[in-house]
């Protein structure tokens, strides 16, 4: 596996991280972590709770300043992307816990992920995300905070994805919800790797993410510990203790 | 007597309604920023002089000209004083707006001292006129048919249009919208201009009602007002606005109703019934959606 | 509450990490000694000059008496000046003259009429009182959060103005009460604030105070640690209404008259923008807010009367002074958010351990 090869291929990376350390505080989170995501690419990190994966996804999504280290988006240094600009630049993010707007209703939160958006081809494409999942449809003009956490998962997917964004970044998706509903979040994330978005997927569960990403991070106590692509890491017989961090070199 | 009885309820109902226009207009700025707008204030300050200045030459300039003052100020006070602050905690916020509403009042006392000054502003609508046998104050009438149109024309405008949307959804999770493209400059500065219209308004009724204008006015609406926003629930908008109803009619009703000696004391039964309801029912009547403490 | 079970760390016991009780006790002197050598001062200087001195010396015990709540706990509160009014109203009730009680107060009960108790106990018991109050309205209060907190001690301010100011028969209403015993001058004055200090620094020292500061910086925090946070909100909040009453006596007793006026906004602005300016978190800001307050109030009162330059007067508009106190305020809180002591207390110089 090695991550530059082809690199030049697919041209600049829509983000492109470079050790880059996030401390709250005196807690640092990540530290020293790269990152490349190319078009049209799957990435997965993977790693328990408390590994650094949000804060590390909260820092390329604009949230969280990092305290060293560089992130560019689609060449632009991303400290100069104020928070509301990310979105204009193509980085969609779905964050933890789904944060849709309970108070208000299926469609105006759909609305929402199209704010940035000034053509007309708004409302068709609403439409079509409505089609797709009917639940949405017939709850249309009810309060999104009556949606079961499945529904409000994919309510908060089709809203982030309404932006036509490059780069879709999703933060543990599958959190909180059973098994059969995830199996539906992860066809719609499927569906969406179809249309050529690129991915970011953070994830607990190693299997799941496996099953979509082409290149996987293995992320334990704020670095990486393992990268490669699913085969690969299941071969190396490393996984477990770079999920569970046992200090180790990376897979070359 | 029942004269007296629907006189005593329309009164109650219009200054109800001017201390619902109040209570949204501070509403609407806590909704967005979780800032507690003692400034609204001098808003109303602001407007009301400006009214002073051209009630001489025509009623709509005077109107035009105490709203375009109160949104000029809102503006720029969000600008110098909010903008900076909008990261920092809640208490520092609080802090700064005591702060801004001392020194703009502060300030207008040393450009044209503490004296009230005498306005003559819409005196045709002080004349009586009678609807169904009861005989009514004009601008009582006109107070709460401006207030039903402004509360209408609030709603309408955040339930149907797109920046009323986006402010919807920063107030209640202002890092979400942030997240999925709502500029916060832009809906701060809406919440403000809309909250300055409100204010605007709301002083040209009171200085018609009143025929002053003083440094000091606006103070006693808004703390009054803002017992009833918190009463209806801080963060709510129509929990603001029906507290701040509620507060300002039931001012008029207690008077009404209240043994003579105690009618003074009517304020102070208000802020009892303030902390009364901070503390059972701390969200207020209508809460507001995502209003969570800060973990 | 079991001790964790992680393995313990190691830590090198650091040169002079307990301090001496002398370097402990370093801030509370270096108060105390400005507070003294104000007084000196005020010996060399003329009595109007001497004056305006105990006035901001009066000033000053409020503060301390905010800061004990507000600024061990976060909690800003706006009602401290509603317990400076309780505080002056019993000790002049208790101590006016019952000649002068008869002519303001004609109405008062017969017992209160004829009252006429030693100043040293009518201000404790005006302390005492507001410090009642202060339990009272404050046990609901103290569960709040922090805002709501705020709004609700804001309520006390407004509630106690109105009372006050309508409860004709016992306070006089609107109407000042005069004839109060005139026995605070500055080292009168002086001598409390030393005590009010002395008072504020052991409770910050004190396992209560260190606590509330604990719960200051992470109240979710220190609440999941057992910290009974509404207890220790509560001594506190008492404990300053206690040294605001105190003032509020010696304002009384200074200047012979009360007032509910004098009770409300602008004296609130004003001990809020002291604490504010020189710092919330910490004693010697308070002090310090108070004494550079008072300075820059003093001359900027000069300014508005003004300078006569060769027969012209020049003077500053009326007002000024309280708009440049607020923009000061505001300047503060835009650039230095901790005031002039930046949360800090006067330390005495401590030896770093090398490296």
């Amino acid at each position: 596996m090695d991550r530059e090869a082809g690199a030049g291929e697919r041209g600049a990376a829509l983000v492109d991280v470079r050790g880059l350390a996030v401390r709250y505080g005196a807690i640092s989170a990540v530290h020293g972590v790269d990152l490349q995501v190319h078009a049209g690419e799957a990435v997965a990190i993977i790693g328990p709770n408390g590994a650094g994966k949000t804060s590390l996804l909260s820092a390329m999504a604009g949230i969280v300043r990092p305290a060293a280290g560089s992130i560019e988006i689609g060449g632009r240094p991303a400290a100069s992307i104020p928070l509301p600009e990310m979105v204009r630049q193509g980085v969609a993010l779905v964050p933890e816990g789904r944060n849709i707007f309970g108070s208000l209703t299926v469609m105006e939160n759909l609305r929402l992920g199209a704010t940035v958006r000034r053509d007309d081809g708004v409302a068709a494409e609403i439409e079509r995300v409505v089609e797709t999942f009917p639940v949405l449809g017939e709850r249309r003009n009810q309060p999104a905070g009556q949606l079961s956490g499945g529904e409000q998962q994919m309510l908060a997917i089709a809203r982030a994805m309404l932006s036509r964004p490059r780069l879709l970044m999703l933060d543990e998706p599958s959190l909180g919800l059973a098994p059969v509903i995830v199996d539906r979040v992860y066809e719609l994330i499927r569906t969406i790797r179809a249309q050529g978005v690129a991915i970011l997927l953070v994830e607990q569960n190693a299997e799941r993410a496996f099953a979509v990403a082409e290149r996987a991070c293995i992320m334990s106590h704020g670095a990486f510990t393992l990268t490669g692509t699913p085969p690969e890491i299941r071969q190396s017989g490393a996984f477990d203790a770079a999920y569970f961090g046992v200090a180790m070199e990376a897979v070359p | 007597m029942s004269e007296q009885i629907v006189q005593t309820l329309v009164d109650a109902i219009s200054v109800g309604g001017l201390y619902a226009l109040t209570a949204l207009g501070i509403g609407l700025i806590f909704g967005v920023m979780r800032l507690i707008n003692f400034a609204h204030a001098q808003l109303i300050m602001a407007a009301g002089y400006a009214v002073l200045v051209f009630s001489t030459q025509s009623v709509v300039l005077a109107i035009a000209g105490a709203l375009a003052a109160a949104v000029v100020l809102a503006l720029l006070v969000e600008r110098a004083a909010f903008r900076p602050l909008r990261s920092a905690d809640p208490a520092m916020l609080l802090i700064a707006s005591f702060a801004v509403s001392f020194f703009l009042e502060k300030a207008m006392i040393v450009v044209v001292g503490s004296r009230p000054k005498g306005v003559d502003f819409l005196p045709g609508l002080a004349r009586q006129i009678e609807v169904a046998g009861v005989r009514l104050q004009m601008l009582q009438l006109v107070t709460i048919a401006v207030c039903l149109v402004l509360l209408a024309a609030t709603t309408w405008f955040l339930r149907s249009t797109r920046l009323g949307l986006e402010m919807r959804a920063a107030a209640e999770n202002f890092r979400m919208a942030e997240v999925l493209g709502v500029r916060a400059d832009r809906v701060i500065a809406t919440a403000f201009a809309i909250s300055a219209l409100l204010a605007g308004a709301v002083a040209c009724l009171f200085v018609a009602q009143t025929g002053l204008v003083q440094p000091r006015m606006g103070l006693q609406l808004v703390i009054i007002a803002f017992v009833g926003t918190v009463i209806g629930g801080l963060g709510s908008l129509p929990g603001s606005a029906l507290g701040g109803f509620l507060v300002g009619a039931v001012t008029i009703l207690l008077q009404a109703l209240l043994p003579p000696d105690l009618r003074l004391f009517r304020e102070a039964f208000l802020f009892v019934a303030v902390a009364a309801v901070l503390v059972v029912r701390p969200q207020g009547l209508i809460p507001a959606p995502g209003m969570k403490e800060r973990i | 509450m079991s001790e964790a079970s992680a393995p313990a760390l190691r830590v090198e016991p650091v040169a002079d990490a307990t301090p001496s009780p002398l370097a402990r006790l370093f801030p509370l002197l270096c108060l105390v000694a400005v507070v003294l050598v104000i007084s000196g001062l005020a010996e060399l200087v003329p009595t109007v000059a001497q004056r305006r001195i105990t006035q901001g010396l009066i000033n000053l015990i409020a503060v301390v008496g905010l800061y004990v709540f507000a600024g061990n706990s976060g909690v800003l509160s706006f009602g401290n000046v509603a317990f400076m009014a309780i505080g002056a109203y019993v000790s002049a009730l208790l101590t006016m003259p019952a000649a002068a009680k008869g002519v303001f107060l004609p109405d008062l009960p017969a017992w209160l009429a004829a009252a006429e108790w030693p100043v040293l106990g009518g201000a404790l018991a005006g302390g005492g009182a507001a410090a009642l109050v202060a339990a009272v309205a404050g046990y609901p209060l103290m569960r709040l959060s922090g805002i709501s907190a705020s709004i609700a001690t804001f309520a006390i301010l407004v509630v106690a103005y109105v009372v006050l100011g309508n409860w004709t028969s016992v306070t006089g209403g609107q109407n000042s009460l005069m004839g109060l015993p005139i026995y605070v001058g500055q080292w009168t004055a002086a001598g409390w604030a030393i005590s009010a200090i002395t008072v504020a620094f052991l409770h910050q020292e004190s396992r209560s105070g260190l606590l509330l500061r604990a719960s200051r910086e992470d109240e979710p925090a220190a609440a999941a640690s057992g910290v009974h946070i509404v207890r220790h909100r509560l001594a506190a909040f008492v404990i300053g209404a206690f040294l605001s009453g105190i003032s509020g006596v010696l304002l009384g007793h200074f200047l012979g008259t009360v007032r509910v006026e004098t009770f409300y906004l602008d004296l609130t602005f004003l001990l809020i923008a002291m604490l504010v300016i020189g710092g919330m978190r910490s004693l010697t800001g308070a002090v310090a807010g108070a004494v550079v307050i008072a300075l820059l109030t003093e001359l900027l009162r000069q300014a508005e009367v003004g300078v006569t330059i060769g027969g012209t007067a020049i003077a500053a508009p009326g007002g000024l002074g309280d708009a440049v106190l607020a923009l000061l305020m505001l300047v503060m809180i835009l650039f230095r958010p901790n005031g002039l002591a930046g949360g800090r207390e006067i330390e005495w110089p401590r030896r770093r351990p090398s490296r």
